[in-house]
């Protein structure tokens, strides 16, 4: 069922087959791994001499001083990790190997640190992030009649759907005061931007890392360093039904052109 | 864990370094502010840098105030996307209009250095034709001076700073590069394969101002990849490596941490005339502070600058210093840069090599036959593992386990990006908002509109840049909309009814106050702004030198082109690179 058939009013249960994703071999779940993805045995960190002191302290704090919780409060810390755990599953990564992503966005909120703007029709981030947590809360009691953390994961993904498809069933006069597409790009883009800067996340994508002073030589034909690893592919499929498993525009995209990439390129 | 020969890389020593082999040796001359120096520079960036060292050189005393430090490089600097954020200018700015323009890490630096630290360091010049936009093309505006003007600073400074690339650039005004072009990363190789299949001319490995070989203290690149995060090799050029050292070692004050909040000035009686005095600024411990000077020279960047003349309002200048013409902050611009990316079968491993080494310039002119004014360019980019994710939460709209299998394919993706010019429109334009920043000083409000020629050119753009992924042999072909580079909001022409300042950034309406940085631009072709900003500071100083000696005060002397400074470049200039046509 896609979240766009949901009646608003009406309550869905779906069957929670697995969390995990799926070895399409055997129907069976994948056991969690230290290291998902496609480079087995390549680590990143094993690397670490080979950088610069001011890097290797950097990324090196980032896995091993996890910031206290100062912004959210104690509920607001549960239901979004929560969220954060269906924005980025780690559901195939054992326990020792996750990342820990609250924390450092709480941290951001902490101590204001921006990204030098605010769209003119936004509240500020901190604000932003307040709000948007509890619309969550309300779309989930809207379809299933319960709060978000009582929900399976697959229908806490089919809630977070509904704010990415642009047609939550609730929350509406959170929306008057801050656009959904808008919401759902602060949190998405926050999200990823902690994942994808931990050296175990480098790891399952076969990202080469810090280079200096060492540097790169082999720069074309996708070819590894000597001390990179080839790509090993497996299948794997998202768990049985997950909304998240296929891409779709981000709703309002077309009517609003006014989501443009954050980051610099050229 | 593995360990180099010689052990592990220790902390940086005591010396304050500027890119692994070049350190500032001997103290900075302080003026303190107790005098009147003769110019100060409110932001030493891209344009401020290579100003200070010049007139530094040319023997003025001179202070450069900067809001940002002035970095160590070794020291301050990492090979990290998420630990580079303190590079950008991050302080708060409101951001509206249709197509509102995302700010901070998409667009400027804090900083000695300012957005030359993180720049991909792409270096094409304008071409003729930019000069004349609206004699030729009957849209946005001529400049007050010709490509001709500009030339031999585009020479000198492709000297300075330096710049690999082909020995024959075929677009514009033809010319070659001092040293050679660099070896092809695998998004490079997409570019030259898209174009190559259908016929575009392309040209490889440059113009970047990236060493292809070592020159003084700069080794040249190691291909890490990192230049968006500040290159610590030194490779990359920035104004704080390749001018800022010679402007200390030759009696320039940089005071960093610096946040000037007000120009002042002497009013002349109770006319609308005056001069300004200095400046008032905010030292690294919150204290206000004055600089007097005897011109002052606004190099803040495309927001800062009228920002900072927005807000320095006072009697008889009402709406902002030099704006009796009321374009101040308006005719703002950013190129169109949206970042095509696709999914090759075999691997790519994009994050090698610097982001910026191929590009064409084939689309760059008007062609009536594509429905718009203007062109575009196509360009290499080299998005690292978050920058790309977030590009995929637009371009797919991925997130959960979609985001998770995109990402596992990061080394199979390829990225290029187009450069598109959109025209200077009035309606572009920045505000001081109700809101106030730490200093007290409003924040600046930033409103940006598409118009139909510029919709047009993004919408042919995109389509070419996607139609040379596939040309390529992408198999999955998406893209994601974005802007870069802004420039204008402060513009030059020779109507003071219409512009802010004339074609040497001197403001029409005070006669000792300059802007000099990529505001001044009244259009900005398909180019990145970067080195045009850099020629045109060049520029400005061998103009103030000229104007020095008759007193700044009393306005321009003659309207005569100065003569151009050889001398004053940076060592290491000359009797360097390979030989080059031209
Ligand atoms: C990711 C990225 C990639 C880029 N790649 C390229 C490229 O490949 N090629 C290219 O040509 N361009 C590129 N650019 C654009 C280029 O960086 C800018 O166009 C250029 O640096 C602007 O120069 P400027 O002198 O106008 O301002 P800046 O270089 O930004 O300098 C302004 C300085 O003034 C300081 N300042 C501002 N206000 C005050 C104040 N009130 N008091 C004191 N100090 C102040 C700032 O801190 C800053 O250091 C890129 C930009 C980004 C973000
Ligand atoms: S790729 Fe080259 S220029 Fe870019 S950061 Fe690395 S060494 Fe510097």
């Amino acid at each position: 069922m896609k979240a766009k058939d949901v009646k608003p009013g009406k309550v869905i249960r779906v069957l929670d087959a697995s969390t995990r994703p799926i070895d399409p071999a055997t129907g069976k779940p994948l056991e969690p791994r230290a290291q998902p993805g496609y480079y087995p045995g390549y680590d990143v960190l094993s690397q670490q001499a080979f950088w610069d002191a001011a890097t290797r302290k950097v990324v090196l704090d980032r896995v091993r001083k996890i910031p206290p919780i100062r912004f959210f409060t104690p509920d607001e810390t549960d239901l979004f990790r929560a969220v954060c755990d269906r924005i980025i599953p780690q559901n195939d990564r054992d326990s020792d190997h996750q990342i820990v992503i609250v924390n450092f966005i709480d941290e951001r909120l902490h101590e204001n640190r921006l990204d030098g703007y605010r769209f003119e029709n936004m509240p500020p981030d901190q604000k932003a992030y307040q709000l948007g947590l509890r619309a969550i809360t309300e779309i989930a009691q809207h379809l299933y009649a319960k709060s978000f953390l009582g929900l399976t994961t697959l229908e806490q993904e089919f809630v977070l759907k509904t704010v990415h498809d642009g047609n939550p069933p609730a929350g509406h006069d959170i929306w008057k005061r801050m656009p959904v597409h808008r919401f759902w790009h602060l949190l998405v883009q926050d999200i990823v931007g902690i994942y994808y800067a931990h050296p175990y996340a480098w790891n399952e994508i076969g990202f080469g890392g810090p280079a200096y002073p060492r540097g790169y030589m082999r720069l074309e034909n996708g070819d590894p360093e000597p001390w990179e690893v080839e790509e090993k592919r497996y299948e794997w499929e998202a768990p049985l039904g997950s909304p998240s498993a296929d891409y779709g525009a981000i709703a309002g995209m077309s009517e609003h052109p006014g989501a443009p990439g954050q980051r610099g390129t050229h | 864990m593995k360990t180099p020969l010689f052990g592990a890389f220790g902390a940086p020593g005591p010396k304050h370094m500027l890119g692994a082999m070049q350190s500032i040796d001997g103290r900075m001359r302080k003026y303190g502010n107790q005098g009147e120096v003769d110019f100060c520079i409110v932001g030493v960036g891209s344009a401020g840098g290579v100003l200070l060292q010049r007139l530094a050189r040319a023997g003025f005393s001179v202070v450069g105030l900067e809001a940002g430090p002035l970095w160590d490089t070794e020291r301050d600097w990492v090979s990290d996307e998420a630990g580079s954020h303190k590079l950008y200018w991050n302080d708060l700015r409101i951001t509206g209009g249709e197509h509102p323009l995302t700010l901070g890490a998409n667009n400027s630096g804090k900083g000695v250095g300012g957005g030359s630290v993180h720049w991909a360091a792409f270096v094409p010049r304008l071409h003729p034709s930019d000069f004349r936009v609206y004699s030729e093309d009957g849209v946005g505006a001529d400049w007050p001076i010709c490509y001709e003007d500009l030339k031999p600073y585009y020479e000198l400074l492709e000297r300075e700073i330096p710049v690999s690339g082909p020995a024959y650039f075929p677009w514009g005004d033809p010319h070659g590069y001092p040293y050679g072009p660099h070896p092809m990363g695998g998004c490079g190789d997409i570019l030259i394969n898209g174009c190559t299949k259908l016929g575009i001319r392309v040209c490889i490995g440059g113009p970047v101002a990236i060493l292809a070989g070592s020159h003084g203290k700069r080794p040249h690149c190691i291909y890490r990849g990192y230049c968006i995060q500040g290159c610590k090799v030194g490779a990359k050029q920035s104004t704080l490596i390749s001018h800022v050292p010679n402007a200390l070692e030759h009696g320039a004050e940089i005071r960093d941490s610096c946040m000037v909040s007000r120009i002042n000035l002497a009013r002349n009686g109770s006319s609308k005339s005056g001069t300004v005095t200095g400046v008032t600024y905010f030292d690294s411990q919150g204290h206000e502070a004055e600089q007097k000077a005897k011109a002052v020279i606004v190099c803040g960047y495309a927001i800062e600058t009228p920002r900072l003349l927005l807000n320095s309002a006072c009697p008889g200048f009402e709406n902002g210093l030099a704006n009796s013409s009321g374009t101040l902050g308006k005719y703002l611009m950013a190129q169109a840069g949206n970042v095509v990316l696709g999914r090759f079968p075999e691997l790519i491993r994009m994050y090698k090599a610097p982001p910026a080494h191929a590009m064409t310039e084939e689309f760059y002119e008007t062609d009536t036959k594509r429905g718009f004014a203007r062109g575009f360019g196509i360009q290499t980019v080299g998005p690292l593992p978050i920058a790309f994710a977030r590009q995929m939460t637009i371009a797919k709209g991925a997130w959960g386990w979609g985001m998770r299998r995109v990402m596992m394919d990061y080394n199979h993706w390829g990225a290029i990006a187009l450069l598109g010019e959109i025209l200077p429109w009035p309606d572009n334009r920045l505000e001081l908002a109700a809101e106030k920043d730490k200093y007290g000083i409003p924040v600046t409000k930033v409103t940006f509109n598409l118009h139909d020629n510029d919709k047009k050119m993004i919408e042919y753009g995109k389509n070419k840049v996607m139609e040379v992924m596939s040309a390529a042999g992408a198999e999955e072909v998406v893209q994601e909309q974005r802007y870069a580079h802004l420039v204008g909001a402060a513009r030059m022409g020779s109507d003071p009814r219409t512009s802010v300042v004339d074609g040497f950034g001197r403001t029409h309406d005070i006669p000792n106050l300059f802007v000099c940085d990529g505001s001044v631009m009244p259009t900005q072709g398909s180019a990145n702004p970067g080195l045009t900003i850099q020629a045109l500071a060049a520029r400005t100083a061998d103009y103030l030198i000229a104007q020095s000696q008759f007193g700044l005060k009393k306005g321009a002397h003659s309207s005569e082109t100065p003569r151009i400074r050889y001398d004053l470049s940076p060592p290491d200039t000359w009797g360097k690179g390979v030989p080059h046509l031209k």
